[in-house]
């Protein structure tokens, strides 16, 4: 089937990529609109106080100050994902939960009277004692952050499968690991902003989001407005990576002081309010415990997981969950236990990054090499062993339907030559190996599914509408570049309106990695319906059979003789004839079990399909300095068929500076509630010269769901990257290490605990 | 509020503006100019985003202060196209997939314009080099290399 597609599976051009070499294309902060205020926002300077009293007269008498909010101003209403974790008011009257929280507002007529007018807004605390690890938090007579969660505890998923305690005690080889890692920041390079305009009851909003349709349903419940008087609008998105899943403060903000001023008002954060203020990513503390036969199988897993969740829930429960599932939809466990606990702290609010867990991963997977090692097995020969295979169930009763697991392990030993380099002792290098599965999507209601509109236009061009979002990966690419393959028509013969409240149907977004498999496939659908309209007439018109008709270089031809042909455009003027313009929808909805519950019931299928990866990295460490370098990095994706190979291949890059050099390199630094490194000098984004060579490999197979055999595209990397980078530390030390990242200071300790061995 | 005059050249036009002492050549561009091609990404030089050609020099516009350019020739990525035609720069970024996101992409195509400009056939070693200074959060820099290599063969 593949190989009859004209343009799904080539290399081409983004179509979002000429208004962006041009500097044409807009983002938020670029929005000016008629009468536009400014706003800026007063932020705690407290990680845990108690709010008094928030004076904003004095403020309002400032010359050019339009509006002042503050709590006080918006409704009472708390966000939260879901019905049981609705604690985060985004503008807070109780009390204050982290540096930085959103406290109160300005809006004026220019940026330097906003900043001035914050100065008069005057707010009385009372400091409280505040908690920062989430250890001393889950302490009786710990500070209590949100009096309905007990000792802090958030959300606790508990998992339980088979007999984990009997089949660990007949393992012939048990271990125990613990580990922390820091929470990294998304460091995306735009900055958040918003820009709301409130008219005639009707409020428009612009915002990097990875899903306009969540971020109005939220807005509109936080604000008390009806859904569709709440309109997120098409913009493009600088980067997101999970940080901009959820709604914002920054969103109620802007939208309370735009009604307030009946003005549009633009609040663009700075790089130190990105990090302070909008998404921050979970630090965790991880007890592996693992049991295994001797010949490698794994028989056993215990879990506990302590994920640091800051002052909210956010995304509580799935943030708990996702980075066993990612593990667990990847290797057989017979039996398993999983306890994870999320525990607020006064830090900042947290999000999922990539798609989660990755220092989870880590620690599996080098915990694994270590065992392997013990059993006489390298790497790659004991995740073939564990590995899931097409056909095979997931511990909590997901069914795995295409999958190249054990394709991408292969692929990716012969590229590096992996088993002869990892049995072989030099000292300072290592090489490992990281896999990973990724679910394409996971169970979300009915915002689970994707629908689409097309419009075939009287030139025979085409208007696509679909409620997907672009956060940079090239989503509205891939769907133009489906439809043109379904309908027979250039790329730049599509035009595409896409993410935007008012116009698009609904769509999960570029969130739970269902971008591809399920956006593209009701593009691929509404498409199809299209296109047998467009047939049902050429046939008629040519004098042959429906299913003789072919689409293509805007032609409707007999495919048993090309040159009997007709343009598109005169069938679709025919059809306007007949009073039948071509217009067609078309939905996809992933087969999902939707009994399924993150919390009170965590089994059945998770989504329609899963994507399979293996990274493997080589490390040089430097004994006297302790610095880790990545020289060479191969990763192999299993995502299937390929839409375009060369946006697949960049999404792997990427995931290799985010994930692979990263372990060496990035993470938060706290000292209490303060966070030490919120700019780009002093949190270490890897540049151009810090990159190692790449290989990227796709292992192209065919999903039999997915549109035109297609699953996500390069996530595998942006989780198993780390893995490999801490694997082949661990190749080159022996040793597991205690704490991610892998930065000098940490490198040197590893060293001097191992001294002598290797 | 206190003014000064100020004149630039820029992308080939000569513009002349009233400007705050302290107001930054990116707020002049995106704010007075409308140019807002050049981003504030971190708003302290570390990134990049904001690049732009002063003088054949590529600089952060967030760390120059318009009235220091007086006089200066400037050329921000709204002015790379020449004659309507895209930069080898631009066709090459697009062809080669060096663009995700977007939000440091004209700092990038300015970085390896000035770089280009005074090194017509730059080392992968020169081109790594260079464009170390600006921060790309999404590709990895693989393919934006291989963009300016294949630019620089044009």
């Amino acid at each position: 089937m593949k190989n009859d597609l004209n343009i799904v599976g080539k290399r081409v051009a983004r179509s979002d990529s000429l208004a962006k070499v041009t500097g044409e294309a807009r983002y938020t902060s670029d929005i000016k609109l008629p009468n536009m205020l400014v706003g800026k926002v007063l932020r705690s300077p407290y990680p845990h106080a108690r709010i008094i009293r928030i004076d904003l007269s004095q403020a309002l008498k400032v010359p050019g100050v339009k509006a002042a909010i503050s709590g006080f101003d918006a409704y009472g209403i708390k966000w939260g994902v879901f019905r049981y974790t609705q604690d985060h008011a985004m503008l807070p009257t109780d009390k204050v939960r982290y540096i930085g929280e959103d406290v109160a507002a300005v809006a004026a007529v220019d940026e330097e009277t906003a900043l001035a007018a914050l100065s008069y807004i005057k707010v009385d605390y009372e400091p409280l004692p505040a908690v920062f690890d989430p250890i001393e938090s889950m302490k009786d007579g710990a500070p209590q952050i949100h009096k309905e969660y007990k000792n802090n505890i958030n959300i606790h998923i508990h998992i339980d499968v088979g007999e984990v305690d009997k089949a660990m005690e007949n393992a012939f080889l048990v271990r125990e690991d613990t580990f922390k890692a820091a929470g990294e920041a998304y460091a995306m390079m735009e900055p958040y902003a918003v820009v709301a305009s409130y008219k005639n009851g009707f409020l428009d909003l612009w915002m990097p989001n990875a899903g306009p349709h969540v971020r109005a349903k939220a807005l509109s419940n936080l604000l008390k407005m009806p859904l569709n008087k709440v309109r997120v609008r098409h913009i493009n998105s600088g980067g997101a990576f999970g940080g901009r899943s959820e709604v914002a403060p920054a969103d109620l903000v802007a939208s309370l002081l735009s009604i307030k001023a009946d003005r549009p008002v633009k609040l663009t954060h700075s790089r130190e309010e990105n990090a302070t203020s909008s998404r921050q990513i979970h630090d965790i503390i991880a007890t592996v415990k693992t049991g295994m036969k001797k010949d490698g199988t794994i028989v056993a897993k215990d879990y506990k997981v302590i994920y640091n969740g800051g002052a909210y829930s956010s995304t509580g429960p799935i943030a708990t969950s996702i980075p066993f599932y990612v593990y667990e939809e990847c290797y057989r466990f017979p039996n398993v236990r999983y306890n994870g606990y999320r525990v607020f702290t006064n830090k900042g609010i947290r999000g999922m990054y990539g798609c989660h867990g990755r220092a989870f991963l880590a620690g599996n997977e080098a915990q694994m090499d270590l065992m392997a090692k013990e059993l006489g097995m390298d790497p790659a020969e004991i995740r073939l062993k564990n590995g899931l295979k097409p056909g095979e169930m997931t511990a909590t009763k997901s069914k795995i339907t295409s999958c190249g697991l054990k394709e991408t392990i292969e692929a990716a030993s012969e590229k590096t030559d992996f088993k002869k380099r990892w049995a072989r002792t030099t000292r300072f290098k290592g090489i490992g190996m990281g896999c990973v599965a990724i679910m394409c999507g996971f169970p979300m209601g009915f915002r689970s599914g994707s629908s689409c509109y097309v419009k075939i236009n009287d030139d025979g061009q085409v208007t696509l509408v679909s409620g997907l979002v672009d956060n940079g990966q090239g989503n509205e690419s891939m769907l133009i570049q489906v439809a043109s393959e379904v309908l027979g028509v250039p790329m730049e013969d599509i035009n595409l309106i896409c993410a935007d409240t008012e116009v698009t149907n609904l769509d999960p977004g570029s969130y739970s990695q269902a971008a591809a498999f399920v956006g593209a496939n009701a593009v691929k659908a509404a498409c199809e319906n299209a296109r047998k309209r467009i047939v049902a007439i050429a046939a008629e018109k040519l004098g042959v059979k429906e299913a003789d008709i072919g689409l293509k270089d805007r032609m409707a031809y007999f495919v048993k003789e090309p040159d009997k042909k007709m343009p598109i455009s005169w069938v679709v003027r025919e059809a306007f004839f007949r009073g039948e313009p071509i217009v067609a929808t078309g939905s996809f909805f992933p087969n999902i079990d939707f009994e399924r519950e993150w919390v009170s019931r965590p089994w059945g299928q998770m989504a329609g399909t899963f994507s399979f990866g293996t990274s493997v990295a080589e490390v040089v460490i430097d004994p006297e300095t302790g610095k880790v370098t990545v020289p060479r990095f191969t990763a192999a994706h299993d995502c299937g068929h390929p839409i375009n190979p060369m946006a697949v291949e960049g999404q792997m890059e990427g995931s290799i500076l985010q994930a692979g050099v990263a372990t060496v390199t990035e993470g938060n630094l706290w000292d209490e509630g303060y966070l030490l490194n919120p700019d780009l000098l002093e949190y270490k984004v890897p540049l151009a010269c810090d990159m190692p060579d790449m290989e990227t490999i796709i292992v192209s197979s065919h999903d039999p769901a997915g549109p035109f055999g297609a699953k996500e595209g390069g996530l595998t990397v942006r989780m198993n990257a780390y893995s490999a980078v801490a694997c082949a530390v661990t190749n080159a030390t022996g040793e597991l290490f205690e704490e991610l990242p892998l930065t000098p200071d940490r490198m040197l300790r590893l060293l001097e605990r191992k001294k002598g061995v290797k | 509020m206190k003014t000064m005059k100020v004149t630039l050249q820029v992308n080939n036009e000569k513009v002349d503006l009233q400007v705050r002492p302290y107001e930054t050549l990116l707020e002049t561009l995106r704010d007075r100019l409308d140019l807002t091609g050049a981003k504030e990404a971190c708003g302290m030089g570390a990134c990049g985003a904001c690049t732009v050609v002063v003088n054949g020099v590529p600089l952060r516009s967030c760390l120059v202060l318009t009235p220091e350019v007086d006089g200066a020739e400037i050329t921000t990525v709204e002015g790379l196209k020449k004659d309507k035609k895209l930069h080898p720069l631009q066709e090459a970024f697009m062809e080669k997939g060096a663009v995700q996101c977007g939000f440091c992409t004209s700092g990038m195509l300015m970085t390896a314009k000035a770089l280009l400009d005074r090194n017509k056939k730059p080392t992968k070693k020169e081109i790594v080099r260079t464009i170390s200074s600006n921060i790309c959060r999404c590709t990895g820099y693989k393919k934006i290399i291989e963009a300016v290599e294949a630019a620089a063969k044009r």
